[in-house]
């Protein structure tokens, strides 16, 4: 057990100055966190706004910061780095440290690593709505905000080797190799696939481009979201559960292979270009493979929590969490499948992958971090969630929405697929997707309702949550 | 075995390097840069219309390579590594919501694009492109060099057919309504002239071609076919007024082929685009019907020469009278 009251005597001293707060342990993965709510909510407004330029392209007529071109990579770009991946930080903020049983060796560095990442993701709303961007998908930032990135995964990395360094815990538990793993590769992969020695167009000429830029694309999800997400839930689970990870041989084997395959897949985005082909068939033959890394991993936590699935399903942030979990099979089922180059011919090019997109980010991911954000938030701020309601109302509207989107996109990118394999042109398919992009915007709405009942119940949690008596906020169960 | 802090640090380093190793550094040494032999450099001005396709965001609707089982836009060239040797970034794009660029160049005449990038909808009813009249006229003109030059060399080649032909359409159209039919009408091959529209213009015929009408042609031609469609401002020459037909049939009886011949192939030139790949057959004659029965209050529907009926056609006359050879001059 891990014993927190010499800190959280600190936390309720007062502060001195005003810079007071920034010492205040957990204070960084708490502005995270709050970040990370709020980004969700504007995420998905732009999201929104991308949803109905597909079905009324008249409505924002010649309004230049909502034109299709521009909302899009705002929404995709701020639900990446914003929401899910700043949920996701900023609980490992919290659960690197206390898994150590230690606190993190710096909360200044930590607020300053924040303060940069979020710089970067207001930089999508601010530079993109003005027609300033890279332009190449998931690498849009200019290059000062890319660099801004750098730098917040550089201090993040060094204040947690430090506090790793200052442990008293001396088992690393899973969770912490993910995030230190994440901010490790983070500092390769985001360089490398934003081309940052080329400041001007973030961008190596020729075709050459689109595997750099792939290596990047597939890389995001695997080396940055999965690693992060996989660490929140092996954490979160066993903790609710009340017991042990099942195998620690199974996690190790779970994360070698993830770094080893997922890094090796990219070329499965561009497989229908005109890229080489040994480079095709490695990409293929190694996310067919992806299956190892996911199957491990979910055999690992599921057979973790055998049997408690009642504890899961009553805890709200449980709840979020194994339903990621299931995404995460549906997303890795799919996704091999959709590697295959015949089934391709069908399902690139469409709203197929918009689906693949939503319910890998969204559903796996996205869903994870809310969990890590319903489950350390209180933890970090030493309060209770402010409403189980809130958070249960959230799911339902997410899953509903979610699986909306899964569907209809789907169909749609079905439709689409099938009728320019018999030789219909694009122009001729636009309506009969329809009633698919006007379904896609309505459930969007229930996203969207989601994502602002939540925000409202982080922000109620930190400010007016009953506070929690010492001896249970410190009570670490370290799975 | 234990996971220690550097077993995680530089194992996970040196994992992730043999990967980077494989899949970016071998690809950047080997990758073949030669260009291909449609490629040709950008002028400048097309320069500026490619960083406003990458600012813009374009590449989120529109793709930059053609498959070998592709039909659209551009379907003639499968795409090859040497097209696009130097072009930074030469975004590929996933998504097509709106057709493939790469080999777009010369596909239409510039005034197509004037008026398609004010609004989409002018020259496409049902698109879901966003307007860019926003961007201003400068930059509209830079896109569009930019797109006429998607292709290269081959580009070149249609952009040139399309202001040959532009020329001359120009000419033909500044010699006056009825001149201009005329010769409209003497770029098309004897055969298909004296040809009847072979399908009966029944009610649901010409609701079937009315679909067609306002799905395509619509805010060019205009609601009342008189070419006053929104797009016409943009257009030279501005789309035909159908009206005006009525005093061009030929041998005052046929029309059908006429109007199959102009949809199915376009002209060039001008802002009237082919029609063949989208639409089949029975399309082109059903809108033509329509054209026929709305705006000239004429059609040539099912007269000789016609074969033997096919099975589905009910028993249907055409009583359409053709306009007195008096009362059309
Ligand atoms: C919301 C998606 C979307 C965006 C963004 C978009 N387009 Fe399009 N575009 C379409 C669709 C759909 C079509 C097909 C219908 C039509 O021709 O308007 C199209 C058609 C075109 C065509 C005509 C192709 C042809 O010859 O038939 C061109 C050229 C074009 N777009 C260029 C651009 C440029 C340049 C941009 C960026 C400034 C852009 N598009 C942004 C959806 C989009
Ligand atoms: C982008 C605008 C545009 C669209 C869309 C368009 N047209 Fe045209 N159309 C023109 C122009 C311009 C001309 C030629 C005018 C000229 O050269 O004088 C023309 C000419 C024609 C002619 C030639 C008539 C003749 O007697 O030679 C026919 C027939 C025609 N259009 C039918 C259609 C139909 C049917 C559609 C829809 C399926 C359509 N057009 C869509 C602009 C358009
Ligand atoms: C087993 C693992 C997976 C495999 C084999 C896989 C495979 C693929 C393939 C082949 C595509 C491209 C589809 C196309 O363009 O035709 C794709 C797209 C995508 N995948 Fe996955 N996927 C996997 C897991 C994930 C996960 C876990 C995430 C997110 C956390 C994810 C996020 C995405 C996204 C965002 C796209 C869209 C990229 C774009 O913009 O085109 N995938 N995936
Ligand atoms: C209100 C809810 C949402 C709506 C209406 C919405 C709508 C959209 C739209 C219209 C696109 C562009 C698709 C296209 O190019 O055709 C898109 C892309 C995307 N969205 Fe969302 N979205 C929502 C929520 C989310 C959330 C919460 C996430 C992640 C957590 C997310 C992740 C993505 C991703 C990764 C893409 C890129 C897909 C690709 O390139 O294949 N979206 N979304």
């Amino acid at each position: 057990m891990l014993n927190l009251s010499s800190i959280t005597a600190r936390m309720a001293a007062p502060a001195n100055g005003w810079t007071g707060f920034l010492d205040r342990p957990k204070s960084a993965s708490q502005a995270f966190l709050v970040a990370g709510a709020a980004w969700f909510v504007i995420g998905t407004l732009y999201g929104l706004v991308s949803a109905i330029d597909l079905v009324a392209p008249e409505l924002f007529n010649n309004i230049p910061w909502l034109v299709f071109g521009r909302s899009r990579p705002i929404h995709v770009n701020t639900v990446i780095y914003g929401f899910v991946t700043g949920l996701l930080l900023g609980s490992g903020l919290h659960y690197v440290p206390a898994l150590l049983r230690t606190r993190l060796w710096s909360e200044r560095l930590g607020w300053i690593g924040c303060f940069f990442w979020q710089l970067t993701v207001l930089s999508g709303p601010l530079t993109f709505s003005f027609g300033y961007s890279q332009g190449r998908e998931y690498a849009e930032y200019l290059w000062v905000f890319d660099a801004s990135l750098v730098i917040s995964v550089v201090i993040l990395l060094f204040d947690m080797l430090m506090t790793v360094a200052s442990r008293e815990e001396d088992t690393l538990y899973v969770s912490v190799w993910y995030f230190v793993g994440m901010l490790v590769w983070t500092c390769g992969v985001y360089p490398i696939g934003n081309v940052m020695w080329r400041p001007a167009t973030g961008a190596v000429p020729g075709l050459l481009d689109s595997i750099f830029l792939w290596f990047y694309g597939h890389n995001l999800p695997g080396l940055v979201l999965t690693p992060l997400a996989l660490g929140a839930a092996y954490y979160v689970l066993p903790r609710i559960t009340n017991t042990p990870l099942y195998s620690h041989t199974l996690s190790l084997a779970g994360f070698w292979t993830l770094v080893a395959l997922y890094s090796h897949i990219g070329g499965h985005h561009i497989l229908q270009a005109p890229i080489p082909n040994w480079l095709k068939v490695y990409s293929v033959v190694d996310s067919m493979a992806m299956v190892i890394p996911v199957g491990i991993v979910l055999a690992n936590l599921w057979l973790t929590a055998r049997g408690r699935g009642g504890a899961i399903w009553r805890d709200p942030a449980g709840r979020f969490v194994m339903a990621g979990t299931l995404w995460y099979l549906i997303t890795c089922i799919q996704g091999p499948f959709q590697s295959l180059p015949s089934v391709q011919t069908v399902t690139h090019f469409n709203n197929w992958t918009v689906g693949h997109a939503h319910i890998a980010v969204l559903g796996f991911s996205g869903f994870i971090a809310l969990g890590a954000l319903w489950h350390v938030l209180p933890l970090a701020a030493g309060r209770r969630l402010y409403s189980e309601r809130l958070v249960n109302l959230q799911f339902g509207l997410i899953v509903t929405g979610l699986a909306g989107f899964f569907a209809v996109l789907t169909i749609a990118g079905l439709i689409q697929g099938s009728a320019w394999y018999n030789g219909e042109m694009v122009y001729r398919v636009l309506p009969q997707i329809g009633v698919y992009m006007a379904l896609r915007a309505m459930l969007g709405m229930l996203i969207a309702s989601a994502a602002i009942l939540g925000l409202y119940n982080a922000v109620k949690t930190i400010t007016s949550g009953e506070p929690v008596a010492l001896s249970a906020a410190s009570e670490e169960v370290n799975p | 075995m234990k996971m220690t802090p550097l077993l995680l640090v530089f194992g996970g380093l040196m994992v992730f390097w043999a990967s980077v190793f494989a899949m970016v550094i071998i690809p950047a040494i080997t990758l073949d840069r030669t260009p291909s032999e449609i490629w040709r450099p950008w002028t400048e001005k097309e320069a500026k219309g490619h960083d406003l396709y990458v600012k813009n965001g374009c590449s989120y609707c529109h793709s930059q390579f053609i498959r070998n089982f592709d039909w659209d836009l551009g379907a003639e060239r499968i795409a090859a590594s040497g097209d696009y040797a130097g072009q930074t970034p030469a975004i590929l794009g996933t998504e097509r919501t709106g057709p493939d660029l790469s080999q777009a160049g010369g596909e239409h005449p510039d005034d197509w694009h004037a008026a398609h990038f004010t609004n989409p909808r002018f020259t496409r009813p049902e698109s879901l492109m966003p307007s860019w009249e926003f961007l201003g006229k400068e930059n509209l003109e830079n896109l569009t060099a930019y797109i006429q030059a998607e292709g290269g060399r081959d580009a070149d080649f249609r952009v040139a057919r399309q202001q040959e032909w532009k020329q001359a359409a120009l000419a033909a159209y500044q010699s006056g309504p009825d001149a201009n039919i005329q010769w409209l009408h003497g770029q098309i091959p004897a055969v298909w002239q004296p040809m009847p529209n072979p399908y009966p213009a029944t009610p649901a015929d010409l609701g079937r071609g009315k679909k067609i009408y306002q799905q395509f042609c619509i805010h060019c031609h205009g609601s009342m076919g008189d070419g006053n469609g929104a797009a016409a401002p943009y257009l030279q020459p501005p789309p035909l007024n159908f009206t005006l037909l009525r005093r061009h049939l030929v041998e005052n009886r046929y029309i059908g082929g006429i109007f199959y011949y102009q949809i199915m192939n376009g002209i060039t030139g001008t802002g009237m685009p082919y029609f063949k790949r989208e639409l089949e057959s029975e399309k082109i004659w059903d809108v033509s019907n329509y054209l026929a029965v709305m705006f000239l209050g004429y059609t040539d529907a099912n007269l000789e020469p016609r074969g033997i009926e096919a099975s589905y056609e009910p028993p249907w006359k055409n009583g359409y009278e053709a306009p007195a050879a008096e009362d059309v001059k």
